[in-house]
């Protein structure tokens, strides 16, 4: 029987971190919209809250019933939540990328509250999860999926600033060549401009836009307020960089555990060989990002292609697949 | 006037072409990708249809076109077909090739002097002073900050050559080497590895045949709980527990204990604790007399024995508890009301399938019944003799530390050059490069013109 405390404060956790989250995504849509700093701060604070209470609900979980949190979906589902958030806020302070926030916390809210309909109630560990592998593998590979799913957040942004530039450029293009009396088919798309600074020669990377927003649009203003799609493109990059390492000690640790409980280290388990398809996917992305050609569009659709492995790994897997690590009640 | 002699078309060149042709295939960075991507499709496809089972499976799960192509194109089994074990090899070939013909020569750029006014990352610095003492100063100050500092003379200009992580351009050879190493590992279980899986009956032994290991199986003990959960009562499978005596060959017979999570280490061979069972003991009688056709040996699930020519008897279903409302199988897992199902077969058809209880027998017509008389558990183990292991490990630890390094660090090459100006200032000219583009490098590079900018004049 658990502490019916133990429960109450379990509760109260569950609950503020599901508000928090549900209330940052509102606050930090908010300052995405308007650029208001108090958004900015609120949003901030909302997300911290949320995250520590998020861990605070794990931890309170482990202490109320005796059995390590993660052995199930809805655990590893509230960690995806709690560390999203985590990391989301790490390089959110570095990188003032708050910006991005309404979209991560959107996404921990509804694993969190998804989470919440896969408990089954506490259950012993069956005898393949008793093991101290669970406590550095499971959390290893949820921190990375985490970690993509900031990578895919920022890349949206990316998508959306880049497809409006271009969809900015091909109003220009149809504008000049109704002008000039010139089939569309036969214009030019316009030419990327460069500047000159002081610190060498800069691809303006969306010069339809700032021209728009100095004619006053008020949607590239806005746009225009983001940071730039270069700089999108590194934050991606390197949040990816973070991600990708992760992933692979992840699986490398799943197979040491493999090797001690199923008798070998590789299986070709539904879930091992998700796992290795989605960082194939983050390999091609690092890989191709090396080239000038494919940084930007291309490598932001190939990351949004590669959290979508990523939820297919870890849920389609989990949910519709059965192999060695449906532990489905 | 000079003749040139035509160059004979010969048998050799034909071959040295169609190799050079072959390297720089091997070595092309998009061919590398595309096998990348192609390797992810195979992946994928391995986890959406379901991998080794019956092909009979396939015409049940989907349509019968889709499961003639599934069965046609080898995806019933694709991770052991040809298919994907070429795609990895070429994989390792291209790594290979690549690594050694295109990233490094790209990565580890010859010493040259650049236009620097061209270069997309470049400022220019007026520093008060005469030349050689100014270069002095800004190597001093590089090297100051952990740079390398290589100076050049170039058609009479002197240029200063400023590296920082020179080192991490190895990074991507490092990762590379680390997935070959994995590749090599895999590889000496494929030759030299085996594995297998054997059930003992408690009581008895088994030896196994690719060692001579003889493993007697002296209990096997299990714990499943009653838990109480939002959907009603599970039963909740705690621990499984197998004592054994294992008598290495030419070998003394020692006792140990296998269970899930803790395998047995016996000579570089592990043996895991994977399944148990429930075998029974029947009797086949007719007329009340025992028949010689009745199991010598308790049967698993799934065995069966014969009755005569065309009939057989098949163990099919162990039954822990029996709900005896309806008469079937409880959810109880436990042997507390135990019985068993069998399977009446005649040649391949199924004649007919029937429950047991535990202890009590079953009239099969013709003054023939078959008694099921007690269970005995048995314990399943896999083994497993990869000596690849720790090669794997090791590969998989470069794999990281190369991710780690390439991620991580940030090669940057700066190109300085100096010129005196008339009005008693030196133009340092600065250019700067990196392995991963110019805008990743963008701020950093501005604090550190800026930094130039404050490096105080000389007194």
């Amino acid at each position: 029987m658990l502490d019916p405390t133990r429960q109450l404060i379990d509760q109260i956790l569950l609950e503020i971190a599901i508000a928090s989250f549900a209330a940052g995504t509102l606050v930090l849509l908010g300052y995405l919209l308007t650029r208001t700093l108090a958004f900015k701060r609120l949003g901030s604070v909302l997300a911290v809250l949320g995250g520590v209470t998020a861990f605070a609900e794990l931890g309170t979980r482990w202490w109320m019933t005796g059995i390590w949190p993660l052995t199930n979906l809805y655990g590893s589902l509230s960690l995806f939540a709690a560390m999203g958030v985590l990391i989301f806020c790490v390089f959110a302070f570095k990188y003032d990328l708050w910006f991005a926030g309404s979209g991560v916390l959107a996404i921990a809210a509804i694993a969190l509250a998804y989470g919440t309909d896969w408990n089954e109630g506490y259950m012993p560990a069956v005898p393949a999860l008793q093991s101290y592998w669970i406590k550095i593998h499971v959390p290893l590979v949820i921190s990375a999926y985490a970690t993509f799913m900031v990578a895919f957040a920022i890349a949206i942004l990316y998508i959306i600033k880049d497809t409006i530039e271009r969809n900015y450029g091909s109003r220009t293009v149809r504008a000049r060549a109704a002008g000039l009396g010139v089939d569309v088919s036969l214009a030019q798309p316009a030419a990327s401009a460069f500047v000159t600074t002081e610190f060498g020669i800069k691809r303006v990377d969306t010069p339809n836009l700032e021209a728009a927003a100095a004619r006053g649009d008020s949607l590239a203003l806005w746009l225009m307020g983001l940071p730039s799609l270069s700089k999108l493109d590194i934050l991606t990059y390197r949040i990816v960089a973070v991600g990708l390492p992760l992933l692979s000690i992840g699986i490398i640790t799943g197979a040491m555990w493999a090797k001690e409980a199923w008798g070998a280290y590789w299986q070709w388990d539904p879930k091992e060989t998700a796992a290795l398809a989605s960082w194939i996917v983050y390999a091609l992305y690092m890989h191709l990002h090396t080239r000038n050609g494919w940084r930007g569009i291309r490598c932001a659709w190939i990351n949004v292609a590669g959290f979508a492995s990523i939820v297919f790994c870890y849920l389609g897997v989990n949910i519709w697949i059965s192999g060695l690590h449906s532990y489905k009640v | 006037m000079t003749t040139i002699a035509a160059e004979k078309p010969g048998k050799g060149n034909a071959v040295r072409g169609t190799v050079a042709d072959l390297l720089n295939l091997l070595s092309d960075f998009w061919f590398g990708m595309l096998l990348l991507a192609i390797w992810g499709v195979m992946t994928i496809i391995g986890v959406i249809v379901d991998q080794q089972k019956d092909p009979t499976v396939y015409f049940t799960s989907y349509p019968a076109p889709l499961a003639r192509l599934v069965l046609r194109l080898h995806l019933d089994n694709i991770y052991h077909s040809p298919a994907y074990v070429g795609m990895i090899g070429l994989i390792v070939s291209t790594m290979t090739f690549a690594t050694f013909r295109s990233v490094i020569p790209r990565r580890m750029p010859a010493l040259r002097p650049v236009k620097i006014d061209v270069m997309p990352l470049h400022a220019f610095v007026s520093i008060p002073g005469d030349e050689p003492s100014v270069r002095e100063r800004i190597a001093a100050y590089f090297a100051s900050h952990g740079w390398t500092i290589r100076k050049r003379e170039f058609g009479g200009d002197e240029w200063t050559f400023v590296d920082k992580h020179n080192w991490a351009r190895r990074g991507v050879l490092v990762a590379h080497v680390g997935f070959i190493v994995i590749a090599i590992g895999t590889t000496m279980y494929w030759a030299r590895g085996y594995s297998g899986t054997t059930a003992i009956i408690s009581g008895d032994s088994a030896t196994i045949p690719q060692n001579g290991t003889t493993i007697k199986l002296n209990s096997f003990g299990y714990r499943i709980d009653p838990i109480r959960t939002k959907a009603g009562t599970t039963y909740q499978p705690i621990d499984y527990v197998s004592q054994v005596t294992v008598t290495p060959k030419d070998g003394k017979p020692y006792d140990a204990v296998i269970r899930v999570n803790h395998p047995l280490d016996v000579n570089g061979t592990l043996y895991y604790q994977s399944t148990y069972g429930f075998a029974i003991a029947f009797t086949l009688t007719k007329d009340g007399k025992p028949l010689p056709v009745s199991p010598a040996q308790p049967l698993r699930e799934g065995e069966a024995f014969q009755v005569d020519g065309t009939h057989a008897i098949q163990y099919a279903q162990f039954i822990g508890t029996i709900d005896r409302k309806t008469g079937g199988a409880g959810t109880d897992p436990r042997p507390n009301d135990p019985g068993v199902v069998i399977n009446a077969f005649e040649g391949d058809q199924l004649l007919g399938r029937s429950m047991i209880p535990l202890g009590s027998s079953l009239d099969l017509g013709d003054g023939y019944r078959l008694a099921a008389n007690r269970y005995v558990l048995y314990s399943g183990f896999q083994y497993r003799h990869d000596p690849g292991i720790p090669i794997v490990g090791i590969g998989a630890f470069v794999l990281v530390a190369g991710l780690c390094i390439s991620f991580y660090f940030l090669p940057a090459r700066l190109y300085v050059r100096t010129a005196a100006e008339p009005d008693g200032t030196v133009r340092v000219g600065i250019a700067a490069t990196t392995v991963k583009g110019y805008d990743i490098y963008e701020e950093r590079f501005a604090e550190l013109v800026n930094a130039l900018r404050r490096t105080p004049a000389p007194a």
